[in-house]
C-alpha cells in the first residue's frame, strides 16, 4: 500500500519529473506555442513549489518508501528549504525568460523539457542520501544544463561554450566516481548516515582511503561551483550560454550543489573534515584574489557577472570553512548567502537578459552610458541588484555577509573574515563602476529598449523588492516574513540533519 | 507601534524624499517640502534642546527588535554630545536650503539633500553598531549621487575614488563590530551589538583590542580626514557641488569626530588614553601640514578644503587631549567651524553661480559689488580664524588650554599654527574680495533677502556663542566629565 505522507514529501519531485516528460512528449506537437509551453512550464513549477511549501516550517525528516528506495531518497526539512530555493528559481528563470525566448524565436520547445529535467536533477540532488543517486541525480542536472548552453546551436560561441562545460564537466564527473569508489572501500556502504557511523568506528585506524574518496567528491564539488582551481571554464561558459540559463547556472544550479556537499559534510565526514581546512584556505583566498581579478579587468558586463559570481563562491566557502567550529551559524550563514545571492544576481542576468533580447547585444559597461535617463525604473533596479551583490547596506547582501563574517569569526577565522572583506571592497569599484556609468553620464542612443511591460519586468521588479525588504525587513509588519523568518527557517533545516 | 522623535527625525526626511522621488513633483516643490521637513526637524530639535537634561547619561531611548536572532536592535538615544551635533544639523541645514534655493537643480538634488539628512540622522542616533554601521554606509549613497550626477571636473573618478576610500575604512570597521558581537556571544552566551553590551566585553587580550581599536579608527580618520587619510579630499572637495561640500565638510566630517568620541572611548578606554600621544600629535600635525597647505592653493574650494580639514585635525587633537577643556573645546569647534566653513562654503558657492568656477587670480572687487555678500563673508573668515567675540576663538582658546595641560609644547604648536589659518584666510578675504583688480565681476549680484535670512541664524550664532559660550556648554559638560571620570578616569578639570 502507498503511504500517502510518504507520497506527499515526494509530490514537488514527481510534478517536476512528470512536467518534465509531458513537455517532451508534447513538443513535437504544432499546436502549442512557445508562450503556452512557458505557462505550462511555470504551472508544474508552481504547483510543486505550492506542495513543497506545506511542509515548510516544520522540523521532521525520513525516508520515503523505504522498501523500494532504501535509503536512498531521503525528505527532511532541509531538503524542503532547498527545493523551495530551487523551485523558485526555476520559476523565476522562466518569468524572466518568457521575454527572452518570445523575442529569440529560434528557441525550441525542447528546452522547456530540458529545463525541467535539469530541475528535477537538482531537486534529486537535495533530496539524496546515497553517493550513487546523487551522481545520477548530478548528471541528470548537468547534461540537461549542457544541451541548454549550447541550445542556439548555430552560434559558434555557445557551441563552444557547451563543449568546454561538457567535456570538463564529465572530467569532474568522473572524479565523484571514483570518489565514491573509495568511499566505499573504505566505508563499506555509500548511504549517508550509515558511513558517518561506519566512519566514527573506523576513526583511529587507517582512514586514508576515505581521506582520499572524500577529496575526490570535494573535485567534483569545486568544480561546479567554480572554485580556484577548477574556475576555468566558468568565464567562458557562462559568457556564452543564454543569459536565462547563465542565471539559471550561476544562481540556482550553485545552491543544489551546496545543499548536497553541505549534506554530506555536516553528518558523514564531519570527523575528518577539519583534514581540508587548510587546503580550503588557500582555495578560498585563490578564489577571491582571482575571481575580483577577473571581475575588475572585464568589459562585459556578462563576463564581470561571471567572474564575480566566482568571489560570492568564495565568500559561501568562507561559510564552508567555518563549519567546524561554529557549525550551526556557520551552515544557516551558507544557506542564508545563497538566497540572497540568488535574488541579487537572478535580478541582474535576468534585468541584463530583458534589456538585451531584442536582437541588440548589449552587454558592455559602456552600453550602459545614461541608461538611467532614459530609462530610470530599469537603472533603479540594476542598481539595487548591484548594491546587493556588493553588500551595501539596506539589502540582502548585506545581510548575507553579515553572517558569513559572523559565522567566520565565531569560527575564529577572523583572517579570512578580513579576507573577504577585501575582496568585498574591490568589488565595490567593479559594481559601482555601472551604476556611475547608467547615471553620471548624459543621454546616449539607448533608445531600443523594449519598454517595461509584461510579466518579466514585474518579475525582476518583485525580485529587487525582495531585494530590499531582505534588507531591512523586520517583524514590524505582523504575518510578512522577514529577515528573522529566513534565518529560523535556515536554522530549522539544519537542525533536521541531525535528527536520529 | 509607538514613533519617537528621534525616528521622526531620521524617517521624515526619508518618507518625504521616496514620496517626492516617486510621485511627479516638479523640482520646486520638492525643494518647497524639502525645505519644509528642514524646519520641521529644526523645531524638533529645539524641542529636544529644551527637555534635555544635562546629564552625563543617554536619553530618549527607542528600542525595537530588528533582527532577533543575532540581537540587532534599533537602538536610539543621544547624549549631550550628540546634542550638539543634532543641534548642528538641525541649524545647519536649513540655512544651507536657504542658500541653494534657485540654484536650478532637478528633483534629485533635493531628494538626495533629503536621504543624506536622514543618513545623517540615523548615524547620529545610533546605539547598535550594526545600525550605525547600516546608516554610516548608507549615508554615502546619496552622496555618491549628489558627487556624480552634479559635480563638476572629474566628477565620476573622484566619486569613485571618495565612495572606495571610505567603505574601506568601514568595511575594517565592519569586521571590528562583528569581532566584538561575537566576543560578547561568547562571553556572555547572547548575540547583542548594542553598545552599552559591547563595553562589557573583558576577554580580549591585548593584541585583540589594538587591531579592533584600529579597524575602528581607520573609518573615523578617514571620513574625518586625519592625517595620512586625506587623499580623497582635495579632489571630491574641488569637484562636488556646493550642497555636497556643504555636507561633506560641516556635518559628515563632523560626524567622524563625533563617532570618535561616542563609539572609542566606551569601548576602548585604555586604549585612547594610551594612544593618544599618537593621535594628538597626528591632529597637530595635520593642523600644521593643511594649514601650509592651504597658503599654497588658487582655488577657492581648494583652500577651504585644506582649511577644513587643518581645524579638523585640531578637534581630533582637542578630543584626544584628555582633559575637560580640551574635550570641550573639541566640540565647541565643532559647531563653530561647521558654521564658518559651511557658511564659506555657501557664500563661495553663491560666488561660482555669479561669476562661474575661478581661481582667485581671477577674483577681486566683490567688495564694491556685493556688500552684504562681503559683511558675511568677513564674519565667516573672523569666526575661522578664530577672533575673540566669536565662538570660533572660544573653541580655539579651550582646545589650545587643553593641548597645554596635556602637553606644553603640543599647546604651544597649536597656538602659533593659529596664526596660520589668520594668513591664508585674510590673504584669500583680500585678494578675492577686497582688493579691487581688472577682472570683470559685473555679474556678481549680492546677496537676495532668502540667502540674508539663510545666514542670519549662524552669524547670530556664530557671535552669540562667542560672548555667552556658557549658555550653550552646561547641556554637553556633564556627557563630557562622564566620559572623562567614569569611563576613562583620567580626572577632571
Amino acid at each position: 500500500m502507498i503511504d500517502l505522507n510518504h507520497f506527499a514529501y515526494l509530490l514537488p519531485l514527481i510534478i517536476v519529473l512528470f512536467g518534465a516528460i509531458t513537455l517532451m512528449l508534447l513538443s513535437p506537437l504544432e499546436r502549442f506555442s512557445m508562450r503556452s509551453f512557458t505557462i505550462m512550464t511555470l504551472g508544474f513549477l508552481g504547483s510543486a513549489l505550492l506542495a513543497d511549501i506545506y511542509y515548510f516550517g516544520e522540523l521532521y525528516t525520513s525516508f520515503p518508501f523505504e522498501t523500494i528506495f532504501s535509503k536512498m531518497i531521503i525528505a527532511d526539512s532541509y531538503s524542503v528549504y532547498f527545493d523551495a530555493i530551487l523551485l523558485s528559481g526555476a520559476m523565476v528563470t522562466s518569468l524572466i525568460g518568457a521575454h527572452y525566448f518570445d523575442v529569440k524565436r529560434r528557441f525550441k520547445k525542447e528546452f522547456f523539457s530540458l529545463f525541467l529535467f535539469s530541475v528535477f536533477g537538482m531537486m534529486l540532488l537535495v533530496h539524496a542520501n546515497e553517493l550513487m543517486t546523487a551522481f545520477i541525480a548530478l548528471e541528470i542536472a548537468s547534461l540537461s544544463l549542457y544541451v541548454m548552453v549550447g541550445f542556439q546551436k548555430y552560434e559558434s560561441r555557445r557551441v563552444e561554450a557547451s563543449y568546454q562545460y561538457l567535456i570538463l564537466g564529465s572530467l569532474s564527473g568522473i572524479f565523484f566516481l571514483l570518489g565514491t569508489a573509495l568511499l566505499y572501500a573504505g566505508l563499506g556502504t555509500t548511504i549517508l548516515g550509515d558511513m558517518g557511523k561506519n566512519l566514527d568506528a573506523l576513526m583511529g585506524k587507517d582512514t586514508s582511503l576515505v581521506i582520499i574518496g572524500g577529496s575526490f567528491l570535494l573535485v567534483t564539488f569545486l568544480f561546479k561551483i567554480s572554485a580556484f582551481p577548477f574556475h576555468n571554464w566558468t568565464i567562458d561558459v557562462y559568457d556564452g550560454a543564454p543569459l536565462p540559463v547563465t542565471a539559471f547556472m550561476a544562481a540556482t544550479f550553485k545552491v543544489a550543489i551546496f545543499g548536497f556537499i553541505l549534506r554530506l559534510m555536516l553528518v558523514d565526514l564531519d570527523p575528518i573534515r577539519d583534514m581540508w581546512d587548510s587546503l580550503f584556505m588557500v582555495i578560498i583566498v585563490a578564489t577571491l584574489l582571482y575571481g575580483s581579478f577577473m571581475a575588475v579587468i572585464q568589459k562585459s558586463l556578462k563576463r564581470m557577472l561571471a567572474a564575480s559570481s566566482m568571489v560570492h563562491t568564495g565568500y559561501l566557502l568562507i561559510g564552508f570553512v567555518s563549519l567546524g567550529a561554529a557549525g550551526e551559524s556557520a551552515s544557516s550563514s551558507i544557506i542564508f548567502y545563497m538566497v540572497a545571492y540568488f535574488l541579487s544576481a537572478m535580478g541582474a542576468f535576468g534585468l541584463i537578459s530583458y534589456i538585451t533580447s531584442d536582437d541588440h547585444i548589449r552587454f558592455t559597461y559602456e552600453d550602459f552610458r545614461g541608461f538611467a535617463h532614459v530609462h530610470p525604473y530599469m537603472a533603479a533596479m540594476l542598481s539595487i541588484f548591484m548594491l546587493s551583490l556588493a553588500g551595501i547596506p539596506g539589502t540582502i547582501g548585506f545581510v548575507g555577509k553579515f553572517y558569513i563574517f559572523t559565522g567566520a569569526i565565531e569560527a575564529g577565522n577572523t583572517l579570512l573574515a578580513v579576507m573577504g572583506v577585501t575582496a568585498t571592497f574591490i568589488s565595490i569599484y567593479y559594481y559601482f563602476k555601472l551604476i556611475a556609468l547608467m547615471y553620471f553620464y548624459p543621454t546616449s542612443e539607448m533608445e531600443e529598449v523594449p519598454t517595461l511591460k509584461g510579466i518579466a519586468p514585474l518579475t525582476i521588479g518583485l525580485v529587487a523588492f525582495g531585494v530590499i525588504w531582505g534588507g531591512i525587513g523586520n517583524t514590524f509588519v505582523a504575518y510578512f516574513p522577514g529577515i528573522d523568518f529566513l534565518i529560523d527557517t535556515a536554522r530549522l533545516s539544519y537542525m533536521s540533519l541531525f535528527i536520529k | 507601534m509607538e514613533i519617537g522623535i528621534l525616528s521622526t527625525i531620521i524617517f521624515l526626511p526619508l518618507l518625504v524624499g521616496l514620496l517626492f522621488l516617486v510621485l511627479p513633483f516638479n523640482a520646486t516643490w520638492t525643494r518647497n517640502a524639502a525645505f519644509g521637513v528642514s524646519i520641521v526637524i529644526f523645531f524638533l530639535a529645539i524641542y529636544i534642546y529644551m527637555n534635555f537634561q544635562p546629564t552625563g547619561y543617554i536619553q530618549l531611548r527607542e528600542y525595537h527588535p530588528w533582527i532577533k536572532s543575532y540581537g540587532i536592535y534599533y537602538s536610539l538615544g543621544i547624549d549631550g554630545f550628540s546634542l550638539i551635533v543634532l543641534m548642528l544639523i538641525a541649524t545647519l541645514i536649513p540655512s544651507a536650503y536657504l542658500l541653494l534655493w534657485d540654484n536650478g537643480r532637478p528633483k534629485s538634488y533635493w531628494v538626495s539633500m533629503l536621504f543624506i539628512q536622514a543618513g545623517i540622522s540615523g548615524t547620529l542616533f545610533s546605539l547598535d553598531l550594526i545600525l550605525f554601521y547600516f546608516f554610516w554606509e548608507a549615508m554615502l549613497l546619496p552622496v555618491f549621487m549628489i558627487i556624480g550626477l552634479f559635480g563638476t571636473g572629474n566628477r565620476v573618478f573622484s566619486t569613485l575614488k571618495v565612495t572606495i576610500y571610505t567603505i574601506m575604512g568601514s568595511l575594517l570597521m565592519f569586521v571590528s563590530i562583528l569581532y566584538l558581537g561575537v566576543a560578547f556571544y561568547y562571553e556572555y552566551g547572547v548575540w547583542s551589538f548594542e553598545l552599552g553590551d559591547l563595553v562589557q566585553i573583558t576577554t580580549l587580550g591585548y593584541e585583540t583590542k589594538v587591531m579592533l581599536f584600529l579597524g575602528f579608527m581607520v573609518a573615523f580618520a578617514i571620513k574625518i580626514p586625519l592625517f595620512p587619510f586625506h587623499s580623497w579630499l582635495l579632489e571630491t572637495y574641488s569637484n562636488s557641488p556646493t550642497g555636497g561640500v556643504f555636507l561633506l565638510s560641516s556635518i559628515m566630517a563632523k560626524l567622524g569626530a563625533y563617532a570618535l568620541v561616542r563609539f572609542m572611548i566606551p569601548l576602548f578606554p585604555d586604549l585612547f588614553v594610551e594612544f593618544s600621544p599618537y593621535f594628538v600629535s597626528l591632529g597637530i600635525f595635520g593642523l600644521v601640514y593643511f594649514g601650509i597647505a592651504a597658503i599654497s592653493q588658487h582655488n577657492i574650494k581648494k583652500m577651504f578644503a585644506y582649511s577644513s580639514a587643518s581645524h579638523l585635525g585640531f578637534i581630533t587633537a582637542g578630543i584626544f587631549s584628555l582633559n575637560a577643556h580640551g574635550m570641550m573645546g573639541s566640540a565647541f569647534l565643532i559647531v563653530a567651524h561647521a558654521m564658518a566653513t559651511g557658511g564659506l562654503f555657501l557664500l563661495q558657492g553663491v560666488m561660482e553661480r555669479n561669476l562661474g568656477i575661478r581661481s582667485l587670480d581671477g577674483l577681486g572687487g566683490i567688495a564694491k559689488k556685493a556688500p552684504v555678500f562681503t559683511l558675511f563673508f568677513g564674519i565667516m573668515v573672523l569666526c575661522t580664524v578664530g577672533i575673540p567675540g566669536t565662538n570660533g576663538f572660544v573653541a580655539e582658546l579651550l582646545i589650545v588650554l587643553g593641548l597645554f595641560k596635556y602637553n606644553p609644547f603640543a599647546g604651544i604648536v597649536a597656538a602659533v599654527t593659529v596664526l596660520v589659518a589668520a594668513s591664508y584666510m585674510f590673504l584669500l578675504f583680500q585678494k578675492a574680495i577686497l582688493v579691487r583688480t581688472d577682472n570683470d565681476v559685473s555679474t556678481m549680484v549680492d546677496l537676495q533677502w532668502k540667502e540674508i535670512l539663510g545666514l542670519l541664524p549662524l552669524t547670530i550664532l556664530i557671535i552669540g556663542m562667542g560672548f555667552y559660550p556658557d549658555y550653550f556648554l552646561y547641556k554637553v559638560e556633564p556627557t563630557i566629565q562622564h566620559y572623562l571620570l567614569d569611563i576613562l578616569h583620567v580626572g577632571g578639570r
